[in-house]
């Protein structure tokens, strides 16, 4: 009521939209899960895993892919604390360094579809083993690509000056998408190559 | 929090009634989608009522109509998609949309004492994409082959590609990812808005339960549908581009269609309780304001809400029994399951607590409570014998499944989505409906229904499985068929029953009685605003003093010679005690 003395207005509902977007990933977050737990029942029924015959998934090229998506989080965020200190022309720099660390990250991911594809791993010839790696690489892929664009827009906004430290509330939530789909990489990852 | 800023009101006509951003104006675009589609789901439950008690006889009236191929006779594949639309319309398109839709964007900023959602253009956002999946349920049946035929459930192998080939099958598939998304959407701003919007002074412990039960569905729905989401997209994956997450053994995969129940019911369990949760809800606050008496036990039906939105998630099992599960799980589920009848009961004796002895107002909305009470719980007892492992295996895929689901999710939350439309109706449209007509409508309905699904759990207990297009090809059932017909004819009568309902509904929107500010004399917030009210709901946001259930306290009677308080109304104590002082002094001074 009227008794309450509002000190930071805009902080009130930079905090509510960045509830809304905790809840959105929370969300999100059960839907990478099943894909996770049906990995998980398929996987612990598999007497050998990999299948006979079905190629070995290679490890050093997504490692490599894993080390520098974690390098475009990192960058994401200093941009975004650049921002927050008030060095606003500093920001398209590192969110196009981002996007450029996320589009090296998808033609990676391009790179060992292609190389297991050769060695005969194919979507729908593969078994459940070519399902499970092709069905949850790509779901993930394609948020990676919603990122990008994400990310492109993010880069516009910022050239033309649109964000400034005391509006930041866009730039914090598109960083914590781009979090949140670097950690669903590094447990998917993990998963489906080092386990 | 005078922050929610008063947005004046739009003037475009497309801002204004079509992507409008209103929660009171999405909430009657949800109404209006939820009860078409209602309608829908209805008619296909005629027709396997229709089916049941006179197998292969041409559908009268409308049979050659819309079968017109088989002569107006419902052929076993047409029979397939009637009653797997039956079920999912019923319960994505049509339960969904009125109870968690309508009035979950309805009541939750109004009984808060909001100004709008936390985000209006994703409430608005997520009606419409609502409708982008109703409209690709009705198109799924102009696909060859016809629409989804694979069960509710849409179990594989037949929801695969052998079971199921057509086009129509993959688009409700799709239709239903799309509907999670409208659903997540809206989740996501009513757990925001309750979190982030109440007025000064409406602590958790003085909302209204029905915001309870509808934030803690919001809770599940956001936690939950994306799951059925994951495992509809590996389905379409599985029909469309030759994955093999679901197909087994002999057609070549190492996949697993059990993997799909675990998905479906992981989801499937706690969306019972997402149908329910907003039910109980409303009830409770209904049978407090037409009791005239403070909802009995107010923290312990919230507690017990509570502990059903968590226990939700570790029971779905209990819908497996039979899937040749470790005996030591199905324990487990068992004994969870069990367990979450204990919270249920509390709010079951919380109710009877608070009608017990209240002065009882017989209005239509009460009676729909009263009924919700009564429906819910004889499928809450039947539910016993299903969560019971020794039980359940007999009566698995029975009638009796279907009598105990559609007790409390088709009875149970419609008969309260009917409470809450004839209880908001006077806030929503201004007008009051015609109680004559609702009375009559609640009678013919309630006693229909309970012979309806009374009726199929007999045939059940009697062994008539589940979803047979002809149950008399077996003779072992073939005496069932005089029960059968009978419940037929009972369904028929529900079916028009509700026609009371349709005209009342019409009738009171044109032509009803002006209605009053607060026709129910009843104290949350939203009663306090004219009727309808205007766009920004307040003028001056509330501060809120009391919980929602002040009624029948005796020095209010003395005081105000009223038996209910506002939640904002702050008691004339200060004056009262004046006047007193003042008879006071004149006394001495006599």
């Amino acid at each position: 009521m009227a008794s309450v003395v509002e000190l930071r207005p805009r902080a009130r509902e930079d905090f509510t939209a960045s509830l809304g977007m905790v809840v959105f990933l929370a969300s999100w977050a059960m839907m990478f899960s099943t894909l996770f737990f049906a990995y998980a029942f398929v996987r612990a029924r598999a007497t050998v895993w990999p299948p006979p015959g079905a190629p070995v998934l290679p490890i050093g090229l997504p490692a490599l892919n894993t080390a520098v998506l974690l390098a475009s989080s990192f960058t994401f965020a200093r941009g975004l604390s650049t921002l927050r200190r008030g060095a606003r022309s500093s920001l398209p720099v590192w969110v196009a360094l981002t996007f450029l660390l996320g589009a090296v990250f998808l033609g990676l991911q391009v790179q060992v579809w292609l190389s297991l594809s050769r060695a005969g791993l194919h979507l729908n010839t593969g078994g459940i083993y070519g399902s499970a790696f092709y069905a949850m690489t790509t779901f993930h892929a394609l948020h990676v690509a919603v990122g990008l664009l994400i990310l492109g827009w993010v880069f516009i906004q910022a050239l033309r000056g649109k964000y400034s430290e005391h509006n930041q509330v866009k730039v914090q939530l598109c960083t914590m998408f781009w979090h949140f789909v670097d950690v669903v990489w590094i447990l998917m990852f993990l998963t489906l190559y080092v386990l | 929090m005078e922050l929610q800023h008063i947005h004046p009101e739009p003037t475009s006509f497309l801002k204004r009634y079509v992507f409008s951003e209103d929660h009171k104006y999405i909430a009657k675009q949800f109404i209006w989608a939820g009860l078409l589609f209602l309608l829908f789901g209805g008619i296909l439950a005629m027709a396997i009522r229709w089916q049941w008690a006179y197998p292969g006889r041409e559908v009268p009236a409308v049979g050659k109509l819309l079968l017109p191929r088989s002569g107006g006779v419902i052929t076993p594949a047409a029979y397939q998609t009637v009653f797997t639309m039956h079920g999912l319309i019923m319960i994505f398109f049509a339960i969904t949309p009125l109870l968690i839709g309508a009035f979950g964007n309805y009541c939750i900023p109004l009984m808060i004492g909001a100004r709008d959602m936390a985000f209006p253009k994703l409430n608005m956002l997520s009606f419409w994409i609502f409708v982008l999946s109703q409209l690709m349920v009705l198109a799924s049946f102009g696909m060859q082959l016809g629409s989804a035929g694979a069960g509710w459930t849409t179990y594989p192998p037949l929801s695969t590609n052998v079971g199921t080939p057509g086009h129509g099958q993959t688009l409700v598939i799709a239709s239903l990812f799309v509907t999670g998304i409208a659903t997540i959407m809206g989740g996501i701003n009513y757990v925001t808005t309750v979190i982030r919007l109440r007025a000064p002074g409406m602590t958790y412990m003085r909302m209204p339960l029905t915001v309870w039960g509808l934030w803690l569905t919001a809770i599940l729905n956001v936690l939950f549908v994306p799951v059925l989401g994951s495992a509809g997209l590996l389905l379409i994956f599985d029909r469309t581009f030759g994955t093999e997450f679901f197909v087994a053994g002999a057609a070549g995969g190492k996949g697993d269609p059990i993997l799909f129940q675990h998905l479906f019911w992981i989801f499937g369990h706690p969306e019972v309780y997402i149908l329910i949760l907003p039910a109980w809800g409303i009830v409770s606050d209904l049978v407090s304001f037409f009791a005239r008496k403070p909802a009995y036990w107010y923290k312990g039906s919230v507690y017990a809400m509570i502990a059903v939105t968590v226990l939700s998630a570790v029971v779905y099992g209990h819908h497996m029994f039979v899937t040749g599960m470790n005996p030591l799980l199905g324990q487990g589920f068992m004994l969870f399951t069990l367990i979450i009848s204990v919270p249920a009961e509390i709010l079951f004796l919380n109710w009877l607590h608070t009608i017990w002895k209240g002065s009882i107002r017989l209005t239509v909305p009460m009676l729909f409570a009263l009924g919700m009470v009564f429906v819910f719980g004889l499928g809450g007892l039947t539910g016993i014998f299903l969560g019971t492992i020794s039980t359940d295996l007999y009566l698995h895929d029975t009638m009796f499944v279907v009598g105990h689901f559609h007790f409390t999710m088709a009875a149970a939350s419609f008969i309260a989505s009917f409470a809450a439309l004839y209880f908001w109706f006077p806030k929503m449209f201004g007008r009051e409906m015609n109680q004559t007509l609702g009375k009559l409508h609640f009678w013919s309905s309630i006693i229909t229904i309970t012979l309806v699904f009374g009726g199929q759990m007999i045939a059940g207990y009697s062994g008539q499985q589940r979803r047979l297009w002809d149950p008399y090809q077996y003779t072992f059932l073939e005496h069932l068929r005089g029960l059968n017909k009978a419940t037929s004819h009972a369904a028929f009568a529900l079916g028009l029953s509700q026609i009371f309902f349709i005209v009342n509904f019409f009738q009171s929107i044109f032509a009803g009685k002006k209605a009053e500010k607060n026709p129910w004399k009843v104290g949350t917030l939203e009663w306090e605003l004219p009727s309808p009210p205007p766009y920004h709901n307040f003028d001056v946001v509330p501060t809120v003093v009391r919980g929602p259930h002040e009624y029948a306290n005796p020095e209010v009677m003395k005081l105000l010679g009223r038996d209910w308080l506002n939640q904002t109304e702050q008691l004339p104590e200060a004056s009262a005690a004046a006047g007193e002082e003042e008879t006071g002094k004149a006394a001495a001074g006599a």
